[in-house]
Order: structure tokens, then C-alpha cells, then sequence
């Protein structure tokens, strides 16, 4: 087991995509919170969004929650480790060094949510300094808080687990690739975000609805009809994400003990 | 003492709609290498899938040293395999591929520029397998089959892209592993080459055994691409 995970951390080192995807998830988590804190700070005071700026621990709190939206990242890792085995026919060399195959699995969400939360780690590092710093162009400013601090960096980590994991499964169950990536980004960034702002009561069961309710953070807004009372509280949340994990391994499993290789 | 190391029980893969492989039986015996012949589309790499536990059998079994494949501790210590399919990947080197290999069964990396430089890949150590002619990918899979000194090689249709002195090369270096007492099982359409290269035959066609035998037995004083075309022709008809 020990040497098929060392296998596997291989794989994910050499892969140049897979540091392309490091450095994306980086300024993407950048942007998610400088963007956030120079609209804040423009002259139309959030853009009517009803946010305050960030000289109150709301507007603070709504930058900052945005260190932790870096998941899809973890998501995306998650289904390259396992589709990649398809696409370039490496699962044949894979399955017959270790041909049971329910190992291989094992070893590969193990993978998947370290690399998930070493995704969500770093981006969470790059969004909080890159936002620490922008908030020197405007001072003074609501302190950020090391409770705050906490509160994202424990969604952060958990989600890159989770939904590195959740990853493998999709790849397992999909195995093309491309669609399997296309369709956790529209998944993530459209279906997931509409349903989660319009439907609350199955949004907040969502992985994204359930890392709002992990960061636990108030926005108070009240013209921006957000709540975070309608969200889970931190420890559901994390049952529902653990849930998520569970349930993606075993579709993982499933989808990949028997099937036909070639 | 040769003994049996391959055997097809009564094998049968039914896809879909084709029956690729048909209540097949035949045995593979150590320190020789054997012939594994038929058309296109007759089967053979689905029997070899089976034997390495990478299909799974409609009925019937197909075993290694009286056992299944998957059931092997470490199993590339015991079997090699060079397949039609890619088996590495095209954005890591030659030398990064082995070492995912090696290191998922605990192998000393210090094997693999010995087995890069025996296939003639020394060159290519550090380039990325994307820019691989077929020939230089066959040459690396079968270095990564011989990755564990394996004392059975299953080999699809390894010729596939070898330039002559290649086949010269795998021709001589499979009777060595062979005299060594190893066990080859190796898939091809060359027949002629075949015929220099092997000792034993199994022929399969539209997934039924055709006839196994020495070469001598099979081929009778015809040349093996006459007797192959012999047999599978005339059932076929
Ligand atoms: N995954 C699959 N799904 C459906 N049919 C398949 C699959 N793999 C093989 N077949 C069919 O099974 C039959 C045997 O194919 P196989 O690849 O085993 O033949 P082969 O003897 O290796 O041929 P070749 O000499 O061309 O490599 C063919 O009719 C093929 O179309
Ligand atoms: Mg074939």
C-alpha cells in the first residue's frame, strides 16, 4: 500500500499539468479576494450589492470567505488522477502491477485528497496574503481576525479533501476526461451557484452550500438576501461533506473492480 | 523440466456481440518460447487481457503457474507484459514511467538505465515518451516488462514497429530468456520471423483452438505460413 501510494505521488509530481493547475488555482484564489476588496472599496460602495466595505467585519467576512472557493481546483485534480489512467492507457501497466484493483482505489483517493488539500492550502496561503495586502491600499479597515482566519482555513482544508475524493469518483464513473472536467466546471461554477442562491433548502445540502456553512461566516447582508442562518451549522456541514466523500469512494469503487480493460 | 506455466482452461469471452474467445484451451510450458498465432480479430489479445486479469473471463479460466494473475504477490516479479495498448504516459520521460512502475511494486530503481540501455533507449532516458516513434515505445514497453526479471513474459504482438535489426534483436534476446529456463508467450503476425523465433505453437482463429504443437508438428515440412494458412483457411471455409 505504501508503495503504491509512493507510485501515485510520483505520478502527480511529474505531471506538468498538475502544477499548470497548482498555479491557476493560485490566481484564481488571488483574484477571490483582491477583486472582492477593491470593488468593495470603489465609489459605488459594492456596487449596490448592499455589502458594506471593507471598514466593517461583514465586508471583512465576505472578502475573506473567499479563500476557501478555490475547490473546484481540488475537484479537478481529484478527476485527473483518475482519468488520466484511461485516457492514456496507463490503467493497463497500473492494474497489472497491482491487480487488485479495490488497492489501486485506496491508493488513489488517498492521492486525490492529499493533493486536493494541498490545492486548497495553497490557494487559501495565496488568497489571504494577496488579500492582507491589498487591504493596505485601504486602510483603515476592519481587522481580520484569527478566528476568521480559522474558520476559512478549516473549510479550506476540508473541501480539498472532500472534493478531491469526490473527484476520483467522477473520473471513475465518466473515465472521458474532457467531460468529466467540463462538466464539474459548469457543474461548480453555474448549476451549483443557481441553486444554491435561489433553492436554499437543497442548496445548503450541495458541497458548495455546505462549505458556506462550514466558513460560518456573517455576511450581513440584507439587500443581498444572504443569511448565513440558512445555511447548515459548521458541524452537519461537515457530515454532509464527509458524506460526499463516502459516497464518491464507493462509486469509485464500484465503477472500477470489474470493468473490462483495453 | 519443463512444466506448465500458462493455461488456458476452457476459456470463452463473450463482448456484446462477438464471441472474441471461445471455450479455449491450451498450455504454455517453460524454457521455450511459444508461438501464439491467428488473423486479425481471432482473439489473442483477449485470451492474454484474461491471463493478466485485466478481462474478466465469461467462463472458463486462464492461469499462471496453476493460479489467477490477480491472485500473484507482486505479480511483475513473476510475469511480464507488453500489450497493443499504450501503457505509459506521453507527458512523463522514459525514466519517469519506470520509476511510477517500479515504485508501485518496490523495485530498485537502479534496474532501469540496465534495462533502458538493453533495449537500446539510452538516449531517450530523460525525454518525454509524447515524441516516441512506435518502435521506441514497443522497445520501452519491453523494458518495463522485464522491469521485475520476470520469469514468464506475455508478449503482444512485440514486433510491431521494430525496425529489422530491432526484430533481430528481440528474436535473439527471447531464445536467451527462454534458454535461461524462462517462460515466452508471444502473440504476432510475422510468420516468417516467427518461424526462427519460436519452438512452440498455438494457433487460435475466430477464438477456437486451432491446432498447438511444436513447430515441427505444426508446420510438417511446410513453412509456417503454410501451414497457418492451412489451417485457418480450410476451417474457416
Ligand atoms: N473491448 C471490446 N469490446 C467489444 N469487442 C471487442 C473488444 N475487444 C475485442 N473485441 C472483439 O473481439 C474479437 C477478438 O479481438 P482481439 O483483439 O482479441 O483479436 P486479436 O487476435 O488480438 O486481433 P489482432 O491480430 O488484430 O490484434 C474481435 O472481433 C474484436 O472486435
Ligand atoms: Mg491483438
Amino acid at each position: 500500500m505504501n508503495a503504491l501510494f509512493q507510485s501515485e505521488l510520483r505520478k502527480l509530481i511529474y505531471l506538468r499539468a498538475n502544477w499548470l493547475l497548482l498555479l491557476w488555482s493560485g490566481l484564481f484564489a488571488a483574484l477571490g479576494t483582491v477583486a472582492p476588496i477593491v470593488v468593495l472599496n470603489s465609489e459605488t460602495q459594492g456596487m449596490g450589492m448592499g455589502f458594506s466595505g471593507t471598514s466593517t467585519p461583514e465586508g471583512i467576512n465576505a472578502v475573506f470567505a473567499n479563500a476557501a472557493g478555490g475547490y473546484l481546483f481540488a475537484l479537478i485534480m481529484g478527476i485527473l488522477i483518475m482519468t488520466n489512467e484511461f485516457r492514456h492507457g496507463t490503467a493497463v501497466g497500473t492494474f497489472l502491477v497491482t491487480p487488485k484493483r479495490s488497492t489501486v482505489l485506496v491508493a488513489k483517493l488517498i492521492a486525490a485528497a492529499l493533493a486536493g488539500l494541498v490545492v486548497q492550502i495553497f490557494s487559501f496561503l495565496i488568497a489571504l496574503t494577496s488579500g492582507l495586502i491589498a487591504l493596505t491600499f485601504f486602510e483603515p479597515h476592519s481587522p481580520v481576525t484569527g478566528e476568521l482566519i480559522w474558520k476559512v482555513f478549516r473549510a479550506s482544508a476540508l473541501s480539498g479533501i472532500v472534493l478531491g475524493i469526490v473527484g476520483v469518483g467522477l473520473g471513475a464513473l465518466v473515465k472521458n476526461q474532457v467531460a468529466a472536467v467540463t462538466g464539474a466546471v459548469i457543474w461548480t461554477l453555474i448549476v451549483e451557484g443557481l441553486v444554491v442562491a435561489f433553492v436554499e433548502s437543497i442548496g445548503k445540502y450541495l458541497p458548495a452550500g455546505a462549505i458556506t456553512g462550514l466558513v460560518d461566516l456573517d455576511f450581513g447582508s440584507n439587500d443581498f438576501n444572504f443569511s448565513i442562518e440558512n445555511y447548515l451549522s459548521p458541524g452537519p456541514a461537515i457530515l454532509v461533506l464527509l458524506g460526499y466523500a463516502a459516497i464518491f469512494s464507493l462509486v469509485a469503487m464500484r465503477t472500477t473492480l470489474r470493468r473490462d480493460l483495453d | 523440466m519443463a512444466e506448465i506455466k500458462i493455461e488456458f482452461k476452457n476459456l470463452s469471452k463473450q463482448y456484446k456481440d462477438v464471441l472474441a474467445v471461445s471455450n479455449f484451451s491450451a498450455q504454455v510450458v517453460s524454457g521455450r518460447v511459444t508461438g501464439f498465432l491467428g488473423p486479425n480479430g481471432a482473439g489473442k489479445s483477449t485470451a492474454l487481457r484474461c491471463l493478466l486479469g485485466l478481462v474478466t473471463p465469461t467462463s472458463g479460466e486462464a492461469l499462471i503457474n496453476g493460479g489467477s494473475y490477480s491472485d500473484l504477490s507482486e505479480p511483475i516479479k513473476h510475469v511480464g507484459a507488453l500489450l497493443d495498448s499504450r501503457g505509459f504516459h506521453p507527458g512523463l520521460t522514459a525514466m519517469q514511467n519506470m520509476k511510477v512502475m517500479a515504485s508501485a511494486s518496490a523495485i530498485d530503481f537502479s534496474r532501469i538505465p540496465e534495462l533502458l540501455k538493453l533495449v537500446d533507449l539510452e538516449h531517450a532516458t530523460n525525454k518525454r515518451t509524447k515524441g516516441f516513434s512506435l518502435g521506441m515505445k514497443q522497445r520501452l514497453s519491453l523494458a518495463i516488462a522485464m522491469l521485475g526479471d520476470p520469469e514468464i513474459l506475455v508478449l503482444d504482438e512485440p514486433a510491431n514497429g521494430l525496425d529489422p535489426i530491432g526484430i533481430v534483436w528481440l528474436r535473439e534476446f527471447v531464445k536467451k530468456l527462454a534458454a535461461e529456463g524462462r517462460t515466452i508467450l508471444i502473440s504476432s503476425h510475422q510468420l516468417a520471423e516467427m518461424q526462427n523465433t519460436v519452438d512452440d505453437v498455438v494457433i487460435i482463429n475466430k477464438g477456437e483452438l486451432v491446432a498447438e504443437g511444436s513447430i515441427s508438428e505444426i508446420c510438417k515440412g511446410k513453412t509456417l505460413e503454410e501451414a497457418f494458412l492451412d489451417l485457418t483457411l480450410r476451417r474457416s471455409a
